[in-house]
């Protein structure tokens, strides 16, 4: 199994080198042969992935393990919407932020020892990576639409051959991520909060932990978000800087994760 | 035979020669008659449209084809002689190719052209004077003008105000179905915009200072009239403003639009500006989901897309030129294929009869044996004939090896007949031809 991880790192590698040159000469072949780099990435390190599972070493045993997992779930929800849309340009965002995942996962030694992490764990561990991956892919596709939104302002139109995904269609599959990711999420928070009180490190303050009152932030500026685009007609910028800032705050607590693993 | 192209276009001659030569509708089969009664003149096509004038024939002698040709245009108007060009074999097929593909047009890349050479064809195939060579070079130059069409983005961008307009609108939207255009003044550019954006879809209303103006371009249009008075109201209702009045001073200033971006909950809002002096206020791009272009942003992109549609021409240029050799060699097959077929023919029969005359002479052979004498005849006759099949085909010019061939081996002398070339099967133009 570990001598996939090479192939699946430079596939993926390849399929943000790929990703990157479309977003700069938007040359329509070249975003399909990206796309093409990702299904290999995303396929060999499905395979690795189970048979690391076979191992028992699922994506529940480390913060590695989740994150590399996380990346798996991104590059999946990406070739899944850029199959219905015309989405090469938004993965120029989202591919390099699973890549940045993966190596980090994968190259970084980390040191936390695999901890029994029981059925709840893992549902909370799974639901919460799957709630991630969805606020990435908004992210990645609001990062596209501030980015034609200001060219667009800026009297520039989109050379893609066949123009890309228009900010409507952007808008919506955005908010359509984020409306799915929010229940995932909520769930994974609920789950979390019952698995810390039945660790018994409530006590021991573990509610008062910077990460886990950056997943509370996060979730709550995602809530937010979703009651504003219904309530008050919230769309375009607004919604886009919203699902950016809260997709951060996902990251920086899986960072935060990351290095007490490393530390 | 060989193809000819006697003609004019924008390219040699103004609109004044060229309106010399316009031939009505009516009057086209007249002159394709008129046309092949000239000498040398066996089939012949007319192509023409406001850009140009272009007889294309096919002509046992292409010389004296190209005067006969140049004789009945002089005929029709003498005036017209120093602006006409001619060309024939190779170049003429490689010009039909270049025209058809809208690589010679004023505006490179309009979708017109290509239709209106079919229309040539088929009037011609009408008026039966188009055959074998017409019927085998016109049908190859629609396929490569679909194909430099397809493959190359020579069509891809618009390059009028109007349509790039109307390209604005859809980055912001998918579709225009259920959106809201209100057109504001009148002008021929927003006229063709909102009719381009109604046939996708999209509702349109007009406002006008006069009501009375309004109303005639409503009735035009067949559209709503919104009241002048009550701008704001109708901009809550717009999402793609169109906007030419003569106003002298902006409409649109900030203020307004800021009030109304509120009511309309910031939802997006196209501006196209196509007035002098400008009817909306530059200072509203700054206000959240406003996208504002004047004719100033219009034509740039106008610009920026002419010049891409040149790149482009560039790759649909060299698509023509491989085009053209597999044309010249299909070609090329066509001519040999009958002295081949009678060659085969020939040198079979002369083993098969040999064989036999062996099998008769030959006392006490059984099955096996006869067989055996009749393999080795046919052997050596596939043998011999390899190496003349092989030259026939890869000629370069096959007319005298054609002619070394029937000479030397006693062929009858025949006509060109078509093969069928399978990768054109699919091809509905050419069933015309040949279902004729």
């Amino acid at each position: 199994m570990e001598a996939l991880t090479p192939v699946y790192l430079v596939a993926y590698a390849a399929a943000v080198a790929l990703y990157l040159a479309y977003h700069a000469g938007l040359r329509e072949a070249i975003g399909r042969a990206g796309r093409g780099a990702l299904i290999v990435a995303f396929l060999v390190q499905g395979i690795d992935i189970g048979l690391r599972c076979a191992q028992l070493q699922h994506p529940a045993t480390s913060t590695a393990e989740a994150m590399s997992f996380l990346a798996w779930l991104i590059a999946g929800a990406y070739l899944a919407a850029s199959l219905r849309y015309r989405l090469h340009a938004a993965g120029a965002f989202a591919v390099p932020a699973a890549l940045v995942l993966l190596v980090l996962a994968r190259v970084v030694p980390a040191r936390d020892a695999a901890p029994v992490v029981g059925t709840l764990g893992m549902v909370h561990i799974f639901l919460s990576m799957l709630g991630a991956a969805l606020f990435a892919l908004a992210a990645a596709v609001e990062v596209l639409y501030l980015v034609q939104e200001r060219r667009l302002k800026r009297h520039q139109l989109n050379r893609a051959a066949g123009g890309g995904a228009p900010l409507d269609t952007l808008d919506r599959l955005a908010a359509r991520c984020v409306s799915v990711g929010f229940p995932v999420f909520t769930l994974a928070i609920v789950t979390g909060a019952i698995w810390v009180a039945r660790l018994g490190l409530l006590q021991r303050g573990a509610l008062g932990r910077p990460e886990h009152l950056l997943a509370v932030a996060s979730w709550i500026a995602f809530g937010a978000l979703l009651l504003a685009r219904v309530g008050a007609g919230w769309q375009g910028r607004r919604a886009a800087w919203l699902t950016v800032g809260g997709f951060t705050g996902v990251l920086l607590v899986l960072l935060g994760y990351f290095l007490r693993a490393t530390a | 035979m060989e193809l000819i192209v006697v003609g004019l276009s924008h390219r040699t001659a103004p609109v004044e020669v060229r309106e010399l030569l316009a031939i009505a509708p009516g009057d086209i089969e007249a002159f394709l008659q008129r046309l092949l009664q000239a000498p040398a003149v066996a089939e012949v096509a007319l192509v023409s449209t406001c850009n140009r004038v272009e007889v294309y024939a096919a002509s046992p002698d292409a010389r004296q084809g190209l005067v006969s040709i140049r004789e009945v245009l002089r005929g029709h108007n003498a005036e017209v002689d120093s602006h006409l060009y001619d060309r024939s074999g190779r170049e003429a097929l490689h010009h039909l190719f270049r025209v058809t593909a809208s690589l010679d047009s004023l505006v490179l890349g309009e979708p017109q052209i290509l239709g209106q050479v079919k229309e040539a064809f088929e009037a011609a195939l009408r008026a039966r004077t188009a055959g074998r060579v017409l019927g085998f070079a016109f049908p190859r130059a629609f396929r490569t003008a679909r194909k430099v069409r397809r493959d190359t983005g020579i069509a891809l961008h618009p390059v009028s105000v109007s349509a790039v307009a109307v390209d604005v609108a859809r980055e912001v939207w998918s579709g225009f179905e259920g959106r809201r255009v209100l057109l504001v003044g009148a002008g021929k550019m927003a006229d063709l915009a909102a009719r381009a954006l109604r046939a996708d879809g999209a509702t349109v209303a007009v406002t006008n200072r006069t009501a009375a103006r309004a109303e005639e371009l409503a009735a035009r249009l067949g559209c709503a009239v919104e009241p002048f008075d009550d701008l704001a109201g109708a901009l809550g209702r717009a999402d793609i403003v169109i906007t030419s009045t003569g106003a002298r001073q902006p409409l649109f200033g900030r203020p307004l639009m800021e009030s109304v971006q509120r009511a309309r909950r910031r939802r997006p809002l196209v501006f196209i500006d196509i007035a002098v002096p400008r009817d909306v206020d530059p200072a509203v791009d700054g206000i959240e989901g406003i996208y504002r272009w004047d004719i100033d942003d219009l034509q740039e992109q106008v610009a920026k897309n002419v010049e891409g549609r040149r790149h482009e021409a560039d790759r649909g240029e060299s698509l023509v030129e491989s085009e053209l050799a597999r044309c010249l060699a299909a070609m090329r097959g066509r001519g040999v294929a009958p002295t081949i077929t009678a060659l085969r023919t020939r040198y079979h029969s002369v083993a098969r009869a040999e064989a036999e005359r062996t099998i008769a002479a030959l006392s006490g052979l059984d099955e096996r044996d006869k067989r055996a004498v009749q393999a080795m005849a046919e052997a050596i006759a596939n043998k011999l004939l390899h190496p003349p099949q092989v030259a026939l085909k890869k000629s370069e010019d096959p007319e005298a090896l054609l002619e070394a061939a029937q000479a030397l081996f006693d062929l009858p002398a025949v006509e060109a007949v078509d093969t069928d070339d399978a990768d054109d099967a699919d091809e509905d133009d050419e069933k015309k031809v040949s279902g004729r």
